[in-house]
This record gives C-alpha cells, sequence and structure tokens, in this order.
C-alpha cells in the first residue's frame, strides 16, 4: 500500500473543451496526457485521438464490454475485513496510461540498475557485512530490522540471487521526474493483474492498440520463468515447481492462481509440503514428491514456523534448513523483505556509488532516517512538508501526516521520534501527477502511481514492457490503495514505429521444462467435497422442486407431490421437527410453505441449499487454477441465482421459487455436462466423481427410507414423489405404466445399476473410478506371485462388498412388510447400507487425505 | 568446578503426532572461563535426522526429526562441563553515558557484535515504563558497571519470584506492572531496561549448580550480561543477585529467551500436550 500524501488542492475537472476531448486536469499536478496548454502530449495523440472520436457513449460501452470481461474472467482482488469476505472484482479504468518509449527506455534501465543494486545489497547484509563495517549501511538499520531473519544469515542463494522478481513503485511529481517511492523485495505481486488488465484493454481499445505499437508483456513472463527452472538445485533437467500460496484468502490470490495456472505449476498451501532428510516434498495422491523450486507468495517470515517466526503455523516447518543445504531453491530467497522498508532509500545514492562506481539513475523519494542525528534535526524542523512512517513497517503501524495534525498530536508525535529515533524515517510528500480516468460524468484526473517489474533473466534483469498502474479513488485522495478502492489502468509503453514485435513462439533449446507434478492430496480433498456439495444443492434442490406444487390447493397437479407425501418425507428427513397433520390444511401448507423457503433462500439453515451452495463455493475457492473458466462461471451463476431473496410474496413468491429451481436444475447439468465432456480422466476428475457418487447414493437411501419405510401403508403418492425426486418418473412409467409397488420402484432407485440416478448405478460408478486411483491397481500391487500378497485398498474392498450385496438381494424380499405393516427388512439394509457409506468415506479421507494440523511444542526450559 | 548436568524434556499427547522437527540448544558453550569435556543428547523415539550446527549467535543447535508416530518425546542431554571461578576483577569506570555513546560509534567486531543487543527484539522491547523503573539507577555519570550490579539488585529486591503453574508466557509489560515471575522474566526485565537506556544486553540461558541457597536450579536458569565496553560482557543474575561464576553453567545466549528456547519443535498431530522438563546439576569428583 502506498499512502502518499499530495497538497490539498481539490483536483476537479474544469468546463472548458480541448480540441479532442474534454478533459482538463488542474495545472498544480503533472498530467500525464495533455499538457498545461490543454493539447495533449506527442506519445498519447493517437489515443486521445481516437478517444475523442469514439465519444464518452461509445467508451462507456466499450468500458461495460471489458467489465464484462472481468468478470467471465472471475478476476478478483480480496479485500481483508469485508464483510463478505472475498473476492472483489478488479477494478479497471479502460484508457490506459501511454508512456513513450525514448522515457520507458530511461526508466528501464533504471529499475535494472536498482534491482541490480538491492540484489548486491542483500548478499552484503545476508553474508560479509563489510557495507556494515565500512559504515556504508547504518548498523542500526540492520540491527533493528524485524525482517532481518537472523536464522537466513550466510545462506546462499544459488547463482547468488536474492531477489528473483523486483517491482517498485513509481511516482512523478510536477516538473515531470518519476520517482520510486517504495521497493517492493519480497514477493511482488501485480504482474498478473498487469497480463489480465492488457487482455482486457487490447480488446476494449482494439484500433487504438494496434496504432500505438503497444510493447508485447508475454515474453517477460516466458523469459521469468525459464530463468526461475535454471535455478533449481544440481541443475535438473525436470525441477519440480511449486507456486506456494498463503492461501485463499490472501488480497492476490487471484493472481496466485492466474500465474500458477500460466506457468503450469501447481499452487500449494504450507500444509501440502513436507520437510524429510532436509529435502522438501509435496504430499500427492501417489505419495511424496519431492520438490526442488519453490515460487513463495508467501511473507519470508512465515515461510517457517520452526525457525523464522514463533507465532505462526503457515509455512513448512523445518523450510530454512532444507533451503541452507541447498536441497531446495527458493525465490525470492528467504529474508529479501529485508529491503521493504523505504528508511534504506536514505542511503541508496552513496550504495550505489560505493557498490557499482555509478550515480543512481531513478532517484528515491526523499527520505531521512531519524536514527542519524542530522537528518532527525531536519525532520523535526519540516515536519510539517513531511509524512512520518514506521522505520520497519508493521501491521497497525500507519503512516502519520503531521500537517493534518493539532499542535498537540504533533507534540507527541515529536515526544516518540526523540524516545525512540530509529524506529522512525520520514519522506518527502509527492504531489502524484494525474491521469484521465472514464466517470459517469466524463473524463476526471485522478492520481496515479506505477509499478514496474524486473525479474532475473539468467544473467542480469529484464523490465516487463509495461506495468500496473494504480489511480485514487477520489481526484483529491491522497492516498492510491487497491485495499482501499482505487482502481488500475494497463500500461502502454510504445514501440518504436517499424519496430517487429517479437515472435509468439520462443525458441527454448537451453530451457528447463518443469515436471509434471501430481495431484496435491489436499486438492484432492477439496475435489471431493466439491463433488459432493455439488450432489446435495442438487439433490435439495430436485427435492424442493418436488414438493413445491404440494402448497397449490389444487388437487390434481399432475405427478407432483401431494401435500401429505410433502409432510411425511420432510417429517421422515428430520426438517419438520413434528408431524404436523394433525393442523388444519391452512396451517400445514404455511408451515411446509416457509421450510421450503428457508431451505431456498436461507444460508444459515443447516442442510439448506443455501448453506450447501456456500460451502461448494468455499471448497472450489481454493480450487480456481483446477477448474476451467466455464466451471467457474457455472458457480459463479449459481451464486447470483441465490444471492437476493424474492420480493414478492405468496403465490407469485412460490411461482419465483419454482422458475429459480428449474433454472438451477439447468445450471447444475451444466457443471455435470462440463466434467463428464471437458475435463480429462484423471485423478482430478476421479474424486469429484467419487464425492457425488458417494453423495447421490446417500442421499437417494434418505429419500427411500423417509418416504417408504416411515411413509404412510399407501405407497402411491409416496412413488410418485420419490420418482420425481430422482427424475425417473418416465423410466417407471415405460416399465410399469401406473401400478405404483414398493418393490418395483427399488428396482429402479436401488438395483438397477443402468439408471443414473440408482444406488447401484452410484456403486458400479464409485469402483470404477476408485480402480483409476494410484495404488489400487491390482496388477501393481502384486509384488509376487503370492495371491495373499495381493491386497486390496480398504475402500475399494468396502465399495466391492457393497455392491455384492446389493446385486444379492431380491426385491420381493426387501419390500415385504412385517405383521405391523412396517418395510423393516428395507429399514435394515438401508441403515447398514448408509453405515456403509459413512465408513468409505472415512476410509478414503485416512487414506488420502492427511488431516492432522500442526502443533507447536510448547517451548521447555 | 566439574559438574554432571543432566537435562529431560518429555513431551506427552493426547493424540499421536505422525512426525516432528525440533531444535535443542543444550550443549554448554566452550569460554574462557568454562570447559565441555562430553555432552550427549538422546532423543526417543530415536530420530531420523540429527544435525549439528552453530545458529547466528554461536550456540549449538542439535536440530532432530522423528519421522515415526509417537505419543511421547523424551530428549535427554548429558553434558560434563569444568567451570572455573572467575577472578574478582576491577571493573572499568566508564560511565553508562558513555558506553551508549562508544556502542554508537564504534565499528570494530567487538562493539558491532554488541550493539546487536541494542536494540528490541520479539519479546524485549524497550519502553517508557522500563525506562522509568530504571532511570532511579541511571544518575548521570555513573560507571555502567556500577549501575548494573543496581539494577540487578534491586530487581532481585522489588520482584518476587514466583514459579508459574503454567508455561504461558507472561508478557513484559505485565510483569513489571505485577512486580513477579520467573528467572525469565527477571531476565528480561532487565535487558529491557537497559536497552530502554540504549545499552547492549544479551540473555543467557544455562544451569545453576543445586543448593539450598539458590533459586531456579530446579529447571534450566536465566540471567543476564551486559556489555561494558574496555571490558567486555559482565555476567549477572538477578534472579539470585549475584555475579555469576562458577556456579552457573553457560548453555546459550541471544538477544531474548527466544533466540535460545532449550527445546521446541513442531508436530504434525498431537492435540493436546503435557511438557515435563527435569534438571540435574550436581558436582563430579575428579579422579
Amino acid at each position: 500500500m502506498n499512502q502518499v500524501r499530495v497538497e490539498k488542492h481539490n483536483i476537479t475537472a474544469a468546463a472548458t473543451r480541448s480540441q479532442h476531448w474534454h478533459y482538463t486536469p488542474p495545472h498544480s499536478f503533472w498530467d500525464e496526457a495533455v499538457r498545461p496548454s490543454g493539447m495533449p502530449r506527442r506519445h498519447w495523440r493517437q489515443l486521445a485521438v481516437a478517444l475523442g472520436r469514439m465519444g464518452e457513449d461509445e467508451l462507456t460501452r466499450r468500458w461495460h464490454a471489458g467489465q464484462h470481461l472481468i468478470q467471465a474472467h472471475g478476476i478478483t482482488y480480496n479485500v481483508y475485513g469485508d464483510a463478505q469476505g472475498m473476492e472483489r472484482p478488479w477494478s479497471l479504468d479502460p484508457i490506459p496510461l501511454v508512456i513513450d518509449h525514448a522515457e520507458w527506455a530511461s526508466l528501464e534501465s533504471a529499475l535494472m540498475q536498482r534491482a541490480t543494486l538491492l540484489n548486491h545489497i542483500l548478499t552484503d547484509l545476508y553474508g560479509e557485512q563489510k557495507l556494515i563495517a565500512q559504515r556504508q549501511f547504518p548498523a542500526a538499520l540492520l540491527f533493528a530490522n524485524p525482517h532481518f531473519l537472523r536464522p537466513c544469515h550466510r545462506i546462499h542463494p544459488p547463482n547468488g540471487v536474492f531477489l528473483h522478481s523486483y517491482a517498485a513503485d513509481l511516482a512523478r511529481s510536477p516538473d515531470g521526474r518519476w520517482w520510486v517511492i517504495s521497493d517492493r523485495t519480497q514477493a511482488p505481486s501485480g504482474v498478473g493483474y498487469a497480463l489480465e488488465n492488457r487482455l482486457v484493454s487490447a480488446r476494449t481499445l482494439p484500433s487504438a492498440f494496434d496504432q500505438c505499437h503497444v510493447r508485447p508483456l508475454n515474453r517477460f513472463l516466458e523469459q521469468s520463468r525459464d530463468a526461475m527452472l535454471g535455478m533449481a538445485p544440481n541443475a535438473r533437467n525436470n525441477p519440480r515447481v511449486v507456486l506456494l500460496t498463503p492461501g485463499p484468502n490472501n488480497e492476490t490470490y487471484f493472481e496466485q492462481s492466474f500465474l500458477a495456472r500460466h506457468w503450469g505449476f501447481p499452487l500449494v498451501e504450507g500444509a501440502d509440503l513436507t520437510v524429510r532428510d532436509n529435502r522438501v516434498f509435496l504430499k500427492t495422491l501417489s505419495g511424496l514428491e519431492p520438490v526442488d523450486l519453490v515460487l513463495r507468495r508467501m511473507d519470508d517470515a512465515f515461510c517457517d514456523p520452526l525457525e523464522l517466526r514463533g507465532d505462526s503455523l503457515l509455512g513448512i516447518p523445518g523450510f530454512t534448513q532444507a533451503v541452507r543445504q541447498g536441497n531446495v531453491a527458493v525465490a525470492n530467497a528467504l529474508g529479501s523483505g529485508l529491503l521493504e522498508t523505504s528508511t534504506h532509500m536514505a542511503f541508496l545514492p552513496g550504495l550505489c556509488r560505493q557498490i557499482l562506481g555509478e550515480e543512481l539513475r531513478l532517484p528515491s523519494v526523499a527520505t531521512w532516517w531519524c536514527g542519524d542525528d542530522g537528518p532527525r534535526g531536519y525532520v523535526l524542523e519540516n515536519l510539517e512538508s513531511l509524512v512520518i512512517k514506521p522505520a520497519f513497517p508493521q501491521p497497525g503501524r500507519n503512516p502519520e501526516f503531521p500537517s493534518y495534525m493539532n499542535a498537540a498530536a504533533r507534540q507527541d508525535l515529536i515526544r516518540r521520534i526523540e524516545a525512540d529515533p530509529e524506529q522512525f524515517v520520514a519522506q518527502e510528500q509527492i504531489p502524484l501527477s494525474t491521469a484521465p480516468v472514464r466517470t459517469d460524468e466524463g473524463l476526471h484526473p485522478r492520481h496515479i502511481v506505477m509499478r514496474m517489474f524486473a525479474a532475473w533473466d539468467g544473467k542480469s534483469y529484464s523490465v516487463m514492457p509495461g506495468g500496473l498502474t494504480r489511480v485514487s479513488t477520489e481526484g483529491s485522495s491522497p492516498v492510491v490503495s487497491m485495499q482501499m478502492g482505487g482502481g488500475s489502468k494497463d500500461t502502454w509503453v510504445l514501440g518504436q514505429a517499424g519496430e517487429e514485435a517479437p515472435a509468439a513462439v520462443l525458441t527454448r533449446q537451453d530451457a528447463a521444462a518443469p515436471a509434471r507434478i501430481e495431484l496435491p492430496s489436499r486438492v484432492a480433498d477439496h475435489l471431493f467435497w466439491l463433488g459432493r456439495y455439488s450432489e446435495r444443492v442438487e439433490s435439495g434442490v430436485r427435492m424442493v422442486r418436488a414438493l413445491l406444487p404440494g402448497l397449490s390447493a389444487e388437487e390434481d397437479y399432475g405427478q407432483a407431490a401431494t401435500l401429505e407425501s410433502a409432510i411425511q418425507l420432510l417429517f421422515g428427513l428430520g426438517y419438520l421437527e413434528e408431524d404436523i397433520s394433525s393442523l388444519s390444511l391452512a396451517q400445514q401448507r404455511w408451515q411446509v410453505g416457509q421450510l421450503l423457503s428457508a431451505m431456498v433462500y436461507d444460508p444459515s439453515r443447516s442442510s439448506g441449499i443455501g448453506r450447501n451452495l456456500q460451502n461448494m463455493r468455499r471448497v472450489a475457492w481454493p480450487l480456481k487454477e483446477r477448474l476451467s473458466l466455464d466451471t467457474w462461471r457455472v458457480l459463479q451463476q449459481l451464486d447470483r441465482e441465490f444471492s437476493a431473496t424474492p420480493s414478492v410474496r405468496g403465490e407469485l413468491r412460490v411461482m419465483a421459487q419454482m422458475s429459480l429451481l428449474d433454472r438451477t436444475v439447468v445450471v447444475l447439468s451444466a457443471f455435470s455436462g462440463l466434467l463428464s465432456e471437458n475435463t480429462t480422466r484423471g485423478h482430478g476428475w476421479r474424486f469429484i466423481q467419487i464425492g457425488r457418487r458417494m453423495e447421490r447414493a446417500r442421499q437417494t437411501s434418505d429419500f427411500l427410507l423417509a418416504a417408504l419405510v416411515q411413509g404412510p401403508f399407501d405407497v402411491e403418492p409416496a412413488i410418485n414423489m420419490l420418482l420425481h425426486i430422482a427424475d425417473s418418473s418416465i423410466t417407471y412409467r415405460a416399465r410399469y405404466f401406473t401400478e405404483f409397488r414398493t418393490e418395483y420402484v427399488l428396482e429402479i432407485l436401488l438395483v438397477d445399476e443402468g439408471n443414473p440416478r440408482s444406488i447401484g448405478f452410484q456403486l458400479a460408478s464409485l469402483i470404477e473410478y476408485l480402480r483409476g486411483l494410484p495404488g489400487y491397481d491390482q496388477s501393481q500391487n502384486r509384488r509376487s506371485n503370492d495371491p495373499l500378497d495381493c491386497e486390496e485398498p480398504l475402500p475399494l474392498r468396502l465399495a466391492e462388498n457393497m455392491l455384492t450385496t446389493l446385486r444379492a438381494a431380491s426385491m420381493d424380499g426387501l419390500a415385504q412388510r412385517d405383521a405391523d405393516g412396517d418395510l423393516a427388512v428395507l429399514e435394515t439394509y438401508l441403515r447398514k447400507l448408509q453405515g456403509h457409506l459413512y465408513d468409505l468415506s472415512e476410509l478414503l479421507t485416512a487414506h488420502h487425505f492427511n488431516h492432522l494440523t500442526l502443533t507447536r511444542l510448547t517451548p521447555a526450559h | 568446578m566439574l559438574y554432571q548436568a543432566t537435562h529431560k524434556t518429555t513431551y506427552s499427547y493426547e493424540q499421536p503426532v505422525a512426525h516432528c522437527l525440533s531444535e535443542a540448544r543444550l550443549t554448554p558453550r566452550s569460554l574462557p572461563s568454562q570447559r565441555l569435556l562430553t555432552t550427549r543428547l538422546e532423543v526417543h523415539p530415536e530420530p531420523a535426522v540429527v544435525e549439528l550446527r552453530q545458529d547466528y549467535f554461536g550456540n549449538q543447535v542439535s536440530a532432530f526429526s522423528v519421522f515415526r508416530p509417537h505419543e511421547k518425546l523424551i530428549a535427554t542431554a548429558t553434558s560434563i562441563v569444568e567451570v572455573t571461578q572467575r577472578a574478582a576483577e576491577i571493573l572499568p569506570d566508564v560511565s553508562w553515558e558513555q558506553a551508549q555513546h562508544f556502542l554508537k560509534t564504534h565499528t570494530d567486531d567487538g562493539a558491532m557484535t554488541a550493539y546487536e543487543f541494542v536494540f528490541d527484539s520479539p519479546f524485549v522491547a524497550a519502553s517508557e515504563a522500563l525506562a522509568a523503573y530504571a532511570r532511579p539507577t541511571f544518575t548521570p555519570g555513573r560507571p555502567l558497571a556500577e549501575a548494573v550490579q543496581e539494577l540487578s539488585h534491586r530487581i532481585n529486591k522489588e520482584f518476587q519470584y514466583r514459579p508459574k503453574s503454567t508455561s504461558i508466557e507472561v508478557a513484559l509489560a505485565e510483569v513489571l506492572h505485577r512486580r513477579q515471575g520467573v528467572c525469565q522474566d527477571f531476565a528480561h526485565v532487565m535487558i529491557g531496561a537497559l536497552r530502554s537506556f540504549h545499552l547492549a544486553a544479551r540473555y543467557v540461558s544455562g544451569y545453576l549448580r543445586s543448593g539450598s541457597d539458590v533459586t531456579g536450579a530446579e529447571a534450566s536458569h536465566a540471567w543476564v550480561s551486559a556489555f561494558i565496553p574496555s571490558y567486555g560482557w559482565l555476567d549477572l543474575d538477578p534472579t539470585n543477585d549475584v555475579i555469576p561464576s562458577d556456579g552457573h553453567i553457560t548453555l546459550a545466549w541471544g538477544r531474548d529467551y527466544g533466540d535460545v528456547t532449550p527445546v521446541k519443535g513442531i508436530a504434525l498431530g498431537g492435540g493436546v500436550q503435557k511438557v515435563d522438563v527435569e534438571v540435574n546439576v550436581r558436582p563430579v569428583i575428579a579422579e
């Protein structure tokens, strides 16, 4: 987050017109697009002409199309502490920031220099510490810095590269000069968002994009990926690479999943990795797979709860030692967060001369560290014009703006600075430049900050020819921060006319290819539950849809459930706490109506549709990079459908529910369709299917128990309802016409392995999917010819037993009623089946997913 | 004096632990006044990996990993150490203000190493409250050696030694406010007070010869070392109000307790745990 104060100007557009477009920024700031005369700058002309011709309405139309694209791509940004908790759609202005070719060239070389310099500084501070001994870098700055990770001292990263990727935020002052306002050395984010921005902006303004010869971004990503692969220890040809995420709640989780997918590396959490014998392994379905390279998006201190941070269990215990031994590479190196403080900026010009023997090409914003007596004096005398920051950023310690303080607060600040000067740094407030932003009231100027990215390319640093430009929320806002609701812009770096775009396909003979990695166990676990919850949602939808017509006073409603059978089913399933059939019809209708409505709309109702949708979404979110965009869209559509309670009441409300449920069944079918038609038959797919099959078997057995066993003696309406829920009415009628018999419905819903809704079908499919899992193939299990040495995994054995028992059962026997007229045999059978399904789920969990959590041993004296 | 120190740490878990990675800092340091004769660390169940390395502060670390399921983890360190009586030396009369200045301006190895201990660490940060507590002792121009001894004495008299029933860490501010704690807290208060005057102090973990006249020998012990220019590090034990000599065995030092925790670790599984520590230090009669 960059917080840069600007003067208290209100920058609103004046009503004057420029020649091409209606945009007039105030004169007190540098404007990126127009000169003080109001004429567009030379490098903005093409875009300005294009926008002028287009007109505001057309721009707005295209902006909407862009927003749609953002939604369709599921581009989001998580905002901490948001009540919604999650995904806010990414905010992108349609007008890019345009940077001239020559200006970019100088920024580019300056950024390469800066990355090189920072890497040298890290190398020294984590090694010889000559800079400290020679007083080039104040010792206090190192020793007081909580981001100096002592256990990482004297760990040498491969090829001496600490900074694999680096980003800097740049601001432009009113005189047109660029300044670095912050360095990102830990795990810089934004490249993925910049790429997505490009995708959208190139489609929003296609002809302007072509005319401007905008430099492409892809190559940068490919290059840095290849360089990363080259880092793997022992120069492995097919390194196993993972992208380590702090988890789905992280603010830039979208970008992490985007990059994982783009690069083809699995996205893993700390719990997916384990250290054995100082080597890092990924827990997969087929066992532990060694990992050669960890790209981390986790802050370094959190990477190892054993050695690095004593109050977290997020990372991988033993990771530091594995890195120390050189058995695994990590980018960026552990400890590189050291230079994310702004304090070091004060010393960069001298360090640059000392280390590189050249002048620093890109100045940092003027910075004074209060730990030095001279600068402290200046700071205390010039408080009003400065922003005071903690020398070492820590959560909860924010920048302070003395110009906004009353006398008492300022005195308090002075006292705090004097008591602990090393802890404070002061920076000049740069009045940020402005750029045009589309609003509903036309083009308005907004402040911008531009993030540039550099990555190690194997020999030196390359700079991405573009960037992530962020925009302040309000015209007058001094703060540019995505966390606080600002927007973003694509950044167009103009190529020279006639300059050919580099070939899209790179020759990569030298580059290593990453190894294919098995499905991580945690992912399999999530997929399994995605299958289960999606089936729960579907079964809930089908049930409510079958029961709703029973609420109608009309008796003759085709095959629909009667109110009586609906009450029996809901009571049998435990949704109704008591049998309400003795109440008046009107009361019955009212109670059932309330219940069904709650099941649809109330997410707090356990086992309601809303709750299961929430669960489905919860398990789907960490799978983002593994689900296709279409699948993701289906999930989003489900969310949208159920996000609002309809305002209509009474009969209309029932109709609204009916049509919502009808739509939902179609959307859910799209989900199953995508699974069966568009998904490779890998282990991931198998786990979703296993989850679905187990859940459907469970739901069908629930319905059979509730409707038949606990139901009334008159089976006709119950059977009718069951067939309706299970979508099997047509099959039934084709076979048995209108004769309603328990054994017939059991034939269809229990044993008929040809009916995709029967329990028999679920069990047969389960066995097929289980056999496809690693370790389940019998021929592979056989280590010798000894038949006793051939052990089938327990889940498979159990599933096979269940199917054998089912096949052996006689329907007449199961449908037999005892002296009291109860279906006791069927009840016993179904309860046993449910017990086995439960065991099967437990066995699968124990066999494939490790649910143990880390515990910190109480430190012992 | 020749001692045999036995330090046994037992973790008992409610549920089985699948695997566990640990670090022990239980090997006594070699010092001019301390000679390590033998040392041994036994772990049950037998660990798959044991590695020795030196940490940032030069302490010996034994890292071990157990990869078989277990419900109990026992680590027993046994060392034989010879500690010689430190001759009563004449301490320099460098004032605490001079020491402050020295630390800030000298960049030779010793001074630089000491300077690191002026700054806040995770468990011990300078504060106005700590400075206020120490202020009566730090009168202008007073020799640092004299001031630190008085500070140690005051903590010993003004704080109550109260062994904790639980092992939950108590924040430094709380210790200062309630004026009670164990040796670890006494050491933290003293270090924090010195840091609040921009002076260098480190945390020392070790053992204490048992006896009816000393406090804190039943577990591992902790005290303070303060840096005095033109002398070096002076050990002070505020829990017993003594300058450690041949009754104190030094295991490790760091910025605070967190840097030198004798045994720590991360387990997979385990649930609720119980930890027991037994320390036994007995003189060995040389043959």
